[in-house]
């Protein structure tokens, strides 16, 4: 089976965010950046399902040259080549570009199954997997917390706040996975000393054939007016428990009329 | 854009045979929008069966036009037949605002519509009003930590609501029903719904929730997330998780809130041993109230938290549930 997971290096979720005028684009200079944590579960998810039916798993990122290291981290993790999509002109891009840009990517690779993390953790937006699904003209299967493949066909379940639902699905789809659908490996000595001689390739958007007018800030069909920093939410009262803590939460909810 | 666009479509979400919160709190604000957009208040409604419920529902809260989807393909979520139905509603009704629901179906569907429609997406709003005559949305960032304002550059302009933000209110108005005729494209009938399963039925929605109570590393295992669901019983809230008390195995995923979890908005927010980290802070400072109790009176949550308790989580939970029985007790 072949399986392309779609990546996106992130700041870091410990890390204090800002963005930066005058286009309102995340500051990822002064701060940590990794994988996005949810495409750890997808990058598993996908390395367990060629471990256990063959084939080759090609992490597909879009993103500056220094998000290297998000892919390196994901070809630790035991994936098998690379394709970095990188241009100036995706800068800016809103999930409809990036879905566009990706799905160029997609043209020109061989997958029965493309994966990907719920969202991303800056963003958050969770618009990608079926936005791109819809592109390629694929089942989407979102949300996912468990995924098997048997007899040629998908077995997946959709994460329900009381339970899930399970679909079934032939190949070729698109999945969104969540956290918990399995637990992500620590690369290994082995498998990150491995990711450097693996595969790494980097395509421009003329290289994939993509439009430039429809990604990057300029095809953004969304604009941001301003960004305000709400004044920090500030401490109230602290009390020590000197075994009346119970009551005086008691009045302070009667006092607010939680209660 | 077009011309003769007018109104503003509210795409449904069902939840057990009703209109899930987030849908009535959508068509709530969505009637001061229309004064300012012009032209009708309008549902769209999907259903496997019969909508009649949800089209009574509908008209309680205001909705004056109803594009109905029934068909055995729509029994349970599917993202294909559910994002062909979205459109056809948004083809008959040819609004100037959608508004859906900012849940896992509602963004799925959204992001889809958004792509057909070659329009813009304007994700987990918060405040939604008109200026210039046209919609302007708010969201916020980062957990909170920043809003950001904007607009669609093209009409129509698809958002999606974030639950437990607005209120709901009835304001009845007649509805008329218009009947969809669908088209389901190919490829998302090629997932098969093989069945769905409640696991856990007690488990409340903690996005709709009004109080949620939520468990930490402090409550050192699984076996003492009972007295959380005690305190949870007593004031009808939902349980919470950290993600230390997630990712040590003690409560799974659903239960999670923060960066890597839900991001939730209750009046009240109760942290029994959590020490408040950014990732945890950023899923749960848009509540309205806060209130922690930790043993560390070092820990972050004190530093935002509208009443911190320095104490033992094991002494001061059981204390206040008995409190709060006996205050309910009382009357």
């Amino acid at each position: 089976m072949e399986i392309v997971v779609c990546v996106k290096q992130v700041v870091d979720t410990e890390a204090e965010k800002k963005l930066l005028a005058p286009d309102w684009r995340l500051d990822r200079q002064s701060v940590e950046n990794v994988l996005n944590p949810y495409d750890e579960y997808a990058v598993e998810e996908a390395v367990r399902l060629k471990e256990a039916h063959g084939g080759e798993v090609t992490v597909l990122c879009m993103g500056p040259e220094d998000a290297q290291s998000a892919v390196r981290k994901a070809l630790a993790m035991g994936a098998d080549r690379a394709l970095m999509v990188t241009d100036p002109a995706l800068a800016g891009s809103d999930t409809q570009g990036t879905a566009l840009a990706l799905s160029g990517a997609l043209a020109g690779l061989t997958y029965d199954l493309v994966i990907l993390g719920i969202m991303s953790t800056d963003a958050q937006t969770g618009q990608l997997p079926s936005a791109l699904g819809d592109i390629l003209d694929l089942p989407v299967l979102t949300a996912l917390n468990m995924m098997k493949f048997e007899d040629g066909s998908l077995t997946v379940h959709r994460q329900t706040d009381q339970g899930y639902v399970a679909y079934g699905c032939g190949l070729p789809a698109v999945c969104s996975v969540v956290k918990g659908i399995n637990e992500p490996r620590y690369p290994s000595l082995k498998g990150i000393m491995g990711a450097k001689k693996k595969p790494l390739e980097t395509k421009d958007l003329a290289e994939l054939g993509v439009d430039t007018a429809r990604v990057g800030g300029a095809g953004a069909l969304t604009k941001v007016l301003s960004t305000t920093a709400p004044p920090p939410r500030k401490a109230g009262q602290k009390i020590e428990d000197d075994g009346t803590a119970a009551q005086r939460i008691v009045e302070f909810l009667a006092g607010e009329k939680i209660i | 854009m077009s011309d003769t666009r007018s109104g503003l479509l509210v795409v449904a979400e069902e939840k057990n045979g009703k209109l899930s919160n987030v849908t009535l709190e959508s068509l709530t604000a969505a009637r001061e929008l229309v004064s300012g957009l012009g032209g009708p208040l309008s549902v769209a409604l999907t259903s496997g069966s019969s909508v009649d419920a949800l089209v009574q529902q509908a008209a309680a809260y205001g909705a004056e036009r109803a594009y109905v989807a029934v068909h055995p393909e729509l029994e349970v979520f599917r993202s294909g037949p559910y994002t062909d139905a979205a459109m056809a509603a948004i083809e008959a009704a040819s609004p100037r605002v959608v508004l859906f629901a900012n849940t896992a179906s509602g963004k799925d569907v959204a992001s889809r519509c958004a792509r057909r429609a070659g329009v813009g997406l304007l994700g987990d709003a918060t405040r939604l009003y008109i200026e210039d005559g046209g919609l302007r949305v708010s969201h916020p960032c980062f957990g909170g930590t920043l809003i950001v304002e904007k607009q669609a550059l093209a009409e129509p302009a698809l958002v999606t609501v974030r639950t437990n933000v607005f209120d709901r209110t009835e304001s009845p108005a007649t509805i008329q029903v218009q009947e969809l005729s669908l088209d389901f494209t190919p490829s998302g009938l090629l997932a098969r719904v093989v069945e769905v399963v409640v696991e856990d039925a007690g488990m409340a929605s903690l996005e709709e929730a009004t109080i949620i109570v939520s468990g930490g590393r402090g409550l050192g295992g699984p076996e003492n997330f009972a007295m959380i669901h005690e305190l949870a019983d007593a004031l009808g809230a939902a349980v919470g998780a950290s993600r230390a008390a997630v990712d040590a195995g003690w409560k799974p995923h659903q239960y999670q809130v923060g960066q890597t979890g839900k991001t939730v908005s209750p009046k009240l927010y109760v942290a029994c041993g959590i020490s408040g980290a950014i990732q945890h802070k950023a899923g749960m400072q848009t509540s309205d109230y806060i209130v922690a109790i930790n043993k560390d009176p070092e820990a972050p949550i004190f530093g935002f938290a509208d009443l911190g308790v320095v104490g033992d989580v094991f002494q001061v939970v059981p204390a206040l549930t008995a409190e709060i029985k006996k205050r309910a007790a009382a009357g």
